[in-house]
Parts: structure tokens; sequence; C-alpha cells
């Protein structure tokens, strides 16, 4: 047991013309730091591909989690499966990532392209053996992983991008490994690592892709705790209370609206210094507080890192412009998204009687509301979180 | 002399990043830049009144659109 854990992002690109993708990722976490990945690639397209795919992916993820032999799954999928009655036959690719106790990766692959692993930033070889399981040549890995090891599973969509448009081979994986390594940053989360992986795909099809194309990103890295206060308690007595509790934590330190970080302020015994410049005109300019990593304005700011959560969980469209930008709402959401695997919110309750007024679109319970989606969010992201009110 | 711009929520809302874009605009066009200091401020709880700004001790309600006019009165008569 150690304290790595994993960052895990993926999206789908679905065929041209398709409702439905027939790519499909599965993953089921076994206690704090083991987990089965899984991304099935099922045969054709749409319906029928969306059907093998989930089904392969949901068997192969439950029967591995309950520590049943590669074996017994292939077999299982095999008898399982319905015919395609076209082909006669049942079939599904599929890579399988396990991580075992935070310290050991294993590998399983059927028929996808190989999974790409990039350790400190390049290219590492793995080595596979061979078994032969119904018939199917299955390959497998297992050795030890360490922080910053970045994996990526692909469907054949990405090796087939560009095929008799931009390329006429396809993308070649050997190519495929030269593009994630150019773009490799230790800060990017596995997200946007899939997103920039995806986007190229989507580039070389010219918009129109050609198959389903899946890209499922697994970065190994240390947790990271991050606190956020947002809100004065409700009642002003258990302010230092609250800031005691707050502060002991350990990690990073986000304050989040004027009252807040004026009794932050009034707490550590230093002046709060307010920045005057607009860097994104509809975000109010951060502040300085020495002891304090980052204190911005409040129910704003927020509301902004909440609209960016939810197009992060959908296409992550919104990343070119939180990605980079120094405003109080792209910091954060590089904060939370980005840097942070376990986030503590501490939310005061008190009312702001300047934001009762009804002209103003910031009411208390809309405060409340953004929070809790927030966290809810930042949940789907596979993020720790734990709020408490005051 | 400095003037303080109230940035929290409220003000935001109701305009203070103009406000204090055109200060900064009116304190370059005439040259009083080493004369006037113009700081930000979070909530100073008079929200219903915004925006805020004070002028060394004196409070003052601004609008965008006040805020020629009371650069005009309240501030270059002043320097």
């Amino acid at each position: 047991m150690n304290n790595l854990c994993t960052d895990i992002g993926y999206r789908s690109l679905t065929k041209f013309g398709e409702l439905l993708c027939g790519d499909h990722v599965d993953i089921v976490e076994q206690g704090d730091n083991s987990m089965v990945i899984v991304l099935a690639d099922g045969l054709g397209s749409g319906v029928k591909a969306n059907i093998l795919s989930t089904l392969t992916s949901k068997i192969i993820s439950t029967m591995m989690a309950q520590s049943m032999s590669i074996e017994e799954c292939v077999s299982t999928i095999a008898s399982t499966l319905p015919v395609c009655s076209v082909r006669q036959v049942a079939y599904s690719t599929f890579t399988i990532l396990r991580i075992v106790n935070g310290e050991e990766a294993e590998l399983i692959q059927y028929d996808n392209p190989y999974a790409i692993l990039l350790r400190n930033g390049r290219h590492f070889d793995y080595p596979m053996t061979m078994l032969t399981i119904d018939g199917k040549q299955i390959f497998q890995s297992r050795f030890p992983i360490y922080e910053g090891d970045i994996f990526y599973l692909l469907s054949d969509g990405n090796i087939h991008a560009g095929v008799g448009r931009a390329l006429n081979l396809g993308w070649q994986r050997d190519t495929i490994i030269d593009y994630v390594e150019a773009c490799f940053d230790t800060e990017y989360s596995a997200k946007t690592l899939t997103t920039i992986l995806l986007d190229e795909c989507n580039r070389l099809y010219g918009g129109k892709p050609g198959d389903d194309t899946t890209v499922c990103t697994i970065k190994v890295r240390k947790r990271e705790a991050m606190n956020l206060i947002i809100g004065p308690p409700a009642n002003r007595d258990d302010c230092n209370k609250m800031m005691a509790l707050f502060f002991n934590k350990e990690g990073k330190h986000i304050v989040c609206g004027g009252t807040t970080s004026s009794i932050a302020a009034d707490y550590l015994k230093e002046p709060l210094i307010p920045e005057l410049t607009f860097i994104d005109p509809d975000i109010p300019p951060t502040a300085k507080l020495k002891g304090v990593d980052l204190v911005t304005e409040g129910v704003i700011t927020i509301n902004k890192v909440l609209k960016n959560a939810q197009d992060y969980l959908l296409d992550n469209e919104s990343y070119q412009h939180w990605g980079y930008k120094n405003d109080g709402a792209s910091i954060i959401t590089r904060l939370l998204f980005e840097e942070a695997t376990d986030i503590n919110f501490f939310v005061g309750k008190a009312v702001n009687p300047a934001h009762q007024n009804p002209d103003l679109p910031i009411s208390f319970n809309i405060k409340m509301r953004l929070v809790d989606e927030l966290a809810e969010c930042l949940k789907q992201m596979g993020k720790r979180i734990k709020v408490s009110y005051f | 002399m400095k003037i303080t711009v109230c940035i929290g929520s409220s003000c935001h809302l109701k305009g203070s990043r103009q406000i204090v874009e055109e200060l900064q605009r009116l304190i370059a066009d005439h040259d009083v830049k080493d004369k006037v200091e113009l700081s930000g401020t979070f909530c100073m709880n008079n929200c219903t009144n915004g925006v805020c700004v004070t002028v060394d001790q004196a409070s003052y309600s601004l609008t965008p659109e006040t805020t020629e006019s009371f650069f005009a009165t309240e501030i270059l008569p002043a320097l």
C-alpha cells in the first residue's frame, strides 16, 4: 500500500452517422487502491456494437473485480455474446488494465491496438506474454507502476484515423506515440490528455470519424489534498473554529468570498490585498493573502467553476479557456480538476443580506446548490469529496 | 489620495469592473497617476448602495454612467 492513486479520463468519438458508440469503457473499483478498467470495442458499429461492447466490458470488469481468472472471463464472454447474424461470430475486442494496490499493473489485451505507456514522459515498452484461450491470442503483461506513469488504452478507431484522407495508412501506433510524447505535460489531467489525443483523431478524420474511436487515459499519481472554504458560518461565533479546522488541513487552501476572505485575514492576522486586474470581464479579481494559496470572490466565481465542471464531464470544450487563463475561476478549476484528488469543502451557511435582493442572481439557495452540484461533479471525476457545513 | 472600489459579488454585478476601467482611463488621461492610488476591496457591507467607492474616508455610490462626473467633481478639484 502506498499513496499512489489513479486519475482516469475517457471519451469516445462516435462513427459519423451513428447515434450510438460501439466502444465502451467500464471501471470497477476494488477498495482504495485497486481497480479494473476495461475498454471494449464491439464488432461493427451502432446498436449491435454498442450491445457487444457494453456486455463485454461489464462481464469482464465484474468478473475480474471478483478475482476470477482471465480464462474464465474469456470463455464466459465467448459463450454469452450474441452471434452476429451477418458475420456469424460473436466478437468484441478488449483491453483490460488492472491496478493492484497502487503498486502493480496487469494488462490483458485482445485485438485492440496495444496500450501505450509513457514513463517520465517517454514511451515505455512493457514485456508481453501470449496466452491462447479458446483459440484467441491474448497478450498479458504484469509490471510495477510508478508515479507519473500514463496509460493510453485505445480502440482501433485511433489507428484508423485519417485513412484515405489525411493519411494513407491511418495513424500508425508509432506516430501516435510520437504525438503523445510531444503533448506530454505533468500538469495535465487524464481527461485533458484524452481530449488532446481524441481531438487530433477527429481532426485527421476531418470531423467525420470513420470508426468509433475511444481513448481512456489512466494517470498514476500521488494523492493531493485541496481545501476550499466558502461563506461565513451561520453563527458568527463559529468563525475561529471554522478557520482553525480549515487551516489545520493538509494541502492547499482556497478561500472564496469577500466576507469569508476578510474573516480568514483576521484569523491569520495578515492584510488582504485585492488585485484590480480583470483578466476575464465576467469574473471578479482575485486577492492576495499570506498563508492562503488563492483568494477569490464567491458565488460568481464558483458558478463559473461549476459550468466548467459540467462541461468537463461532457466534451471538455471549455478546457481551452480554463487551461491557461489566470482569472479566479480558471485557477480554481485547474486546482480542483487537475491537481487535487481529495477535496474538503468548508461551507458557511450564513445568509448574506445583500444577496437577497431579487435583482441579483445570487441568493442563498443558489450558493448552497452550487456547492452541492460542484461536489457531485467532482465525485464523478473520481475525486474523494468531503463537505462540512458550519 | 486613495480611491477604493468594491469588487465584491454584488458590486461586480452592478458594474464595478467598468468603473475600475473608467477610473484607470481617467487617471491616465489626466496624468494624475502619481497623485491618485486606485485599489480594490472585497465587500464593504453596504451592498444595497453599490457600487461602493471610498475616497480616503468618504464613501460614495457610483454607477458606470456617473463615474466620469464623479471624477470631475470629487477627484480633480481635490488634487
